[in-house]
């Protein structure tokens, strides 16, 4: 009996399909004047309320498709001229120089943006502008590593960390873009160097993600480790429990001086079909209002200054090294081959 | 009249079997012009890590197999054959695992690890999560033929005095092994497929390499040389569970034989077999329910609306590509037996092939068909799914349809049925069980799915998994159970609507 309903279901079958057919045709079709469609790399339910205030404030609609950011561009690109994105939000500088270099971005012009987006933050030729900062930063137990004895990022490859530092593996797109920023400040020579010895310090398998990392500092399996600062803030601010608020109590964030800075960033993309909004939005992304929403969402830094967010404020101030996020994307290649040779895993 | 004679030829079959094969092999073509137009020379060179990434992927395979083999059969048998209290839950609590999407668990068990000062890491722990959440396969293809198909013969064994041991040794797993070949070449191509938990777990195998290559380098060459070695591997898989099938061909008519009875287990036998069954839906679930238990409190909420909208999307999203792929699987499960044509063959075998394109790759295949096409997204993504999963219904239906003797089907043309009648009036309802296992299969992979609905997802539509998936990569497990328990909930909704089906043996026979 139940055997013969499926068969029904099965004669059902055309019409459903003709049903899902219908259902799918709107979703297809070309976006209209007052709507923006943004593919990100960011998935914060809070970016939602952000984007739900420009509606508020513009009368324009965002529709949202958040993935990781390499499946973006992928997407972005084989849809190429067809696609239905405006807006392309990407984390890390190098993902962002890569989409440029790809064609994905066209150039734009905006005095706002150019006022608040400082320089080293932006591309030069106008493709894409930089919305919050992140830094990589050294997080130190202070049972194990005299957290005064580090002030520089050349100081982990220092032989006294031997089996105390613990590095996350090569694929994180972060400890890249370190490298690509050691390179640019220090050159060839002494950035191999630098990895080399960072590399004959590490004993402990490769991490593959920050927040195992950082807990694995603060049980004193590690001593020393690099991290984005995000992480840490997340650990403070209790949003993995109240343990994890404690153990990330007891370590130390160091700014090396000076600090890399990575950053979040957005452009129009090539075949945008609604350009006006399209930088309407990253506009009202990179202002300082919509710019603080952002980088509050996932405890970043925004473009300027150092926010008003309370756990950030514990970190105190740092300097920026000064690279600009372009530089890292140009380098990032280089990059990956030098961690390759020199045993980054 | 003249459907009749339209129908009485098997024209028809034909006709399906091609146009299911021609859409499933469309992709394949797609990927393979590609290929051609960047040149063959870059496919061969698998670069530095290539070699290490094989090894794992096959070391991966080994220990998956066995392991999953022991898990799913051993669970099968008890649960079918054996009578025990709480026997009926446990065969439920079987099919849990398959909810629990693989990276999910690798994320939890990192997540809890890193908490109490354990490092969740290497080889073992991809093998052991990956047990976990594919021994399912091997479970359900056998509990099925244990259950069902082969109760009369164990039943006959028994009568000449064959012991519970003998009888699962000599009658019951001899007649299975087409079934557990089924599931672990299942198995084995969902672990080649698996990037998530593998990287998680600080695993390079070969769908990670082809990922890094295609996206990380951009290297869309020798992605699809990686690509290549891994549709050899799974042909391979492939071969071998058909050679399984061949040194076991054993015909039963199912369904007919009368109920057979269950052995008794008492004493420590009792507690050991659900202890064994117990363990695997306790470990898989239970990390993931531990985390939640230790950070109760903390669990950030998702909106209800939110999750309404994404369990709505993933629920159509599902229901459509399991009913596609179900039908399709059965096209050509069918034909393959009603038209002997070597080529038809050939073509069909090769329509199931999608299930050994890594998801990743499929989706750039789809990517480029559909800016072509000018299809629209959904149904785009519900294409890929079919085409993903028409081996997943595909193994399960050929194996049974084996299993029933061809003899039934030559009486029935004989006495003039067309092919349409016998489906309709013999076959559907002996494949009662393995339909709806197909279905549960595909639905559950479905729910699960990632790369395809990452790729091909119009705006503003997320799917549970991929919300999931958000979380998890980005170091927020708290946020990721949420959703995750709510997948958990729709497999175990279709795991109990199959689970009747297993349990023929128990009715009379006129069900």
């Amino acid at each position: 009996m139940a055997f013969r309903r499926l068969f029904q279901a099965l004669n059902l079958l055309p019409k459903t399909l003709a049903a899902l057919g219908l259902l799918a045709l709107p979703l297809g079709l070309p976006s209209v004047a007052n709507e923006v469609g943004v593919y990100s790399g960011r998935h914060y339910n809070s970016d939602q309320q952000l984007y739900k205030q420009f509606t508020a404030k513009t009368g324009i609609k965002v529709k949202l498709l958040e993935a990781k950011d390499d499946a973006l561009i992928e997407r972005l690109r084989s849809e190429g001229d067809k696609s239905p994105a405006d807006v392309l939000v990407l984390v890390d500088a190098a993902r962002l120089d890569r989409a440029a270099d790809l064609g994905l971005f066209q150039r734009t012009r905006s005095f706002q943006l150019l006022r608040d987006v400082p320089l080293d933050l932006r591309d030069p030729k106008g493709r894409w502008y930089g919305l919050t900062r992140r830094l990589r930063v050294v997080v130190v137990n202070p049972k194990l590593v005299n957290p005064a004895k580090i002030t520089t990022y050349a100081d982990l490859a220092n032989p006294q960390l031997k089996g105390k530092l613990c590095l996350r593996d090569r694929k994180s797109v972060y400890n890249q873009s370190l490298v690509a920023d050691q390179l640019i400040l220090r050159g060839t020579g002494l950035t191999t160097k630098w990895v080399q010895g960072m590399t004959a310090n590490v004993t402990q398998p490769y991490f593959t993600s920050d927040t195992p990392l950082i807990r694995a500092i603060g049980k004193g399996q590690c001593g020393v480790g690099l991290v984005n600062t995000y992480y840490v803030a997340r650990m403070l601010n209790g949003e993995s429990g109240a343990a994890d608020r404690a153990l990330a109590s007891q370590l130390k964030v160091i700014f090396p001086k000076p600090a890399h800075v990575n950053i979040t960033g957005a452009g129009v993309t090539r075949y945008a079909k609604n350009p006006e909004a399209a930088l309407k939005l990253i506009e009202f992304l990179a202002s300082p209002t919509g710019g603080r929403g952002y980088a509050e969402a996932n405890n970043e830094y925004p473009l300027k200054g150092y926010g008003d967010n309370a756990t950030l404020k514990r970190f105190g101030p740092f300097k920026g090294d000064g690279v600009s996020a372009q530089q890292l994307g140009a380098k990032n290649s280089a990059a990956i081959k030098l961690m390759d040779v020199s045993g980054w895993k | 009249m003249l459907r009749r004679t339209l129908a009485s030829q098997r024209s028809f079959l034909g006709v399906g079997v091609l146009l299911v094969s021609l859409l499933a092999l469309l992709p394949l073509g797609a990927l393979l012009l590609v290929a051609s137009r960047s040149g063959w020379a870059g496919l061969l060179a698998l670069g530095p890590s290539g070699g290490e990434q094989i090894q794992n992927t096959l070391l991966l395979l080994v220990g998956v197999g066995v392991l999953g083999a022991c898990l799913g059969t051993a669970n099968g048998w008890l649960t079918a054959r054996c009578h025990f209290p709480g026997r009926r839950w446990l065969q439920i609590a079987q099919l849990l695992p398959l909810a629990i999407p693989s990276y999910l668990l690798a994320a939890t068990l990192v997540d809890l690890g890193s908490r109490v000062g354990w490092r969740v890491h290497g080889l073992a722990w991809a093998v052991l999560v990956l047990s976990l959440s594919t021994y399912s396969y091997v479970f359900l293809l056998s509990t099925e033929c244990f259950g069902l198909s082969g109760a009369r013969l164990q039943d006959a064994s028994r009568s000449l005095g064959v012991g519970p041991w003998g009888c699962f040794w000599r009658v019951a797993l001899p007649m299975a092994v087409p079934a557990i070949g089924a599931g672990v070449a299942l198995a084995g191509m969902e672990v080649v497929n698996e990037f998530g938990a593998v990287q998680l777990l600080g695993v390079p195998t070969l769908s990670a390499g082809i990922l890094d290559r295609w996206q990380g380098d951009g290297d869309i060459e020798g992605a699809i040389g990686l690509a290549l070695v891994t549709m050899v591997i799974v042909v391979g898989l492939v071969v071998a569970e058909r050679g399984f099938r061949r040194r076991s061909r054993l015909w039963s008519a199912g369904q007919e034989s009368a109920p057979a009875s269950r052995w008794p287990l008492e004493g420590w036998r009792q507690g050991l077999a659900q202890f064994c069954a117990l363990l695997p839906p306790l470990a898989s679930l239970g990390f993931p329910l531990l985390w939640v238990g230790i950070s109760w409190g903390q669990l950030p909420l998702e909106s209800t609306e939110d999750l309404v909208s994404l369990s709505l999307h993933t629920f159509a999203l599902a229901l459509a590509a399991t009913a596609i792929t179900v039908a399709a699987a059965l096209v050509l499960a069918v034909a393959k037996r009603w038209l002997p044509n070597p080529w038809l063959r050939a073509i069909s075998f090769g329509a199931g092939m999608g299930y050994a394109i890594p998801g990743t790759v499929l989706a750039l295949a789809f990517l480029l068909l559909g800016g072509g096409l000018g299809l629209a997204p959904l149904a785009l993504l519900v294409w890929g799914y079919g085409d993903r999963f028409l081996a997943v219904a595909k193994g399960g239906l050929d194996a049974a349809l084996e299993r029933i003797p061809p003899s039934v089907d030559e009486s029935a043309a004989s006495l003039g049925s067309p092919w349409f009648e016998v489906l309709r009036r013999i076959h559907l309802p002996l494949l009662r069980g393995p339909l709806l296992v197909a279905a549960l299969l595909v639905f559950v992979d479905t729910v699960k799915e990632l790369p395809l609905t990452f790729a091909l997802r119009p705006f503003d539509y997320d799917t549970l998994a991929v919300r999931v998936y958000q979380y998890a990569s980005d170091e927020r497990v708290g946020a990721a159970l949420v959703p995750a328990v709510v997948i958990m909930g729709l497999g175990l909704v279709a795991a109990l609507a199959v689970v009747p089906s297993l349990e023929n043996g128990d009715r009379s026979p006129t069900d």
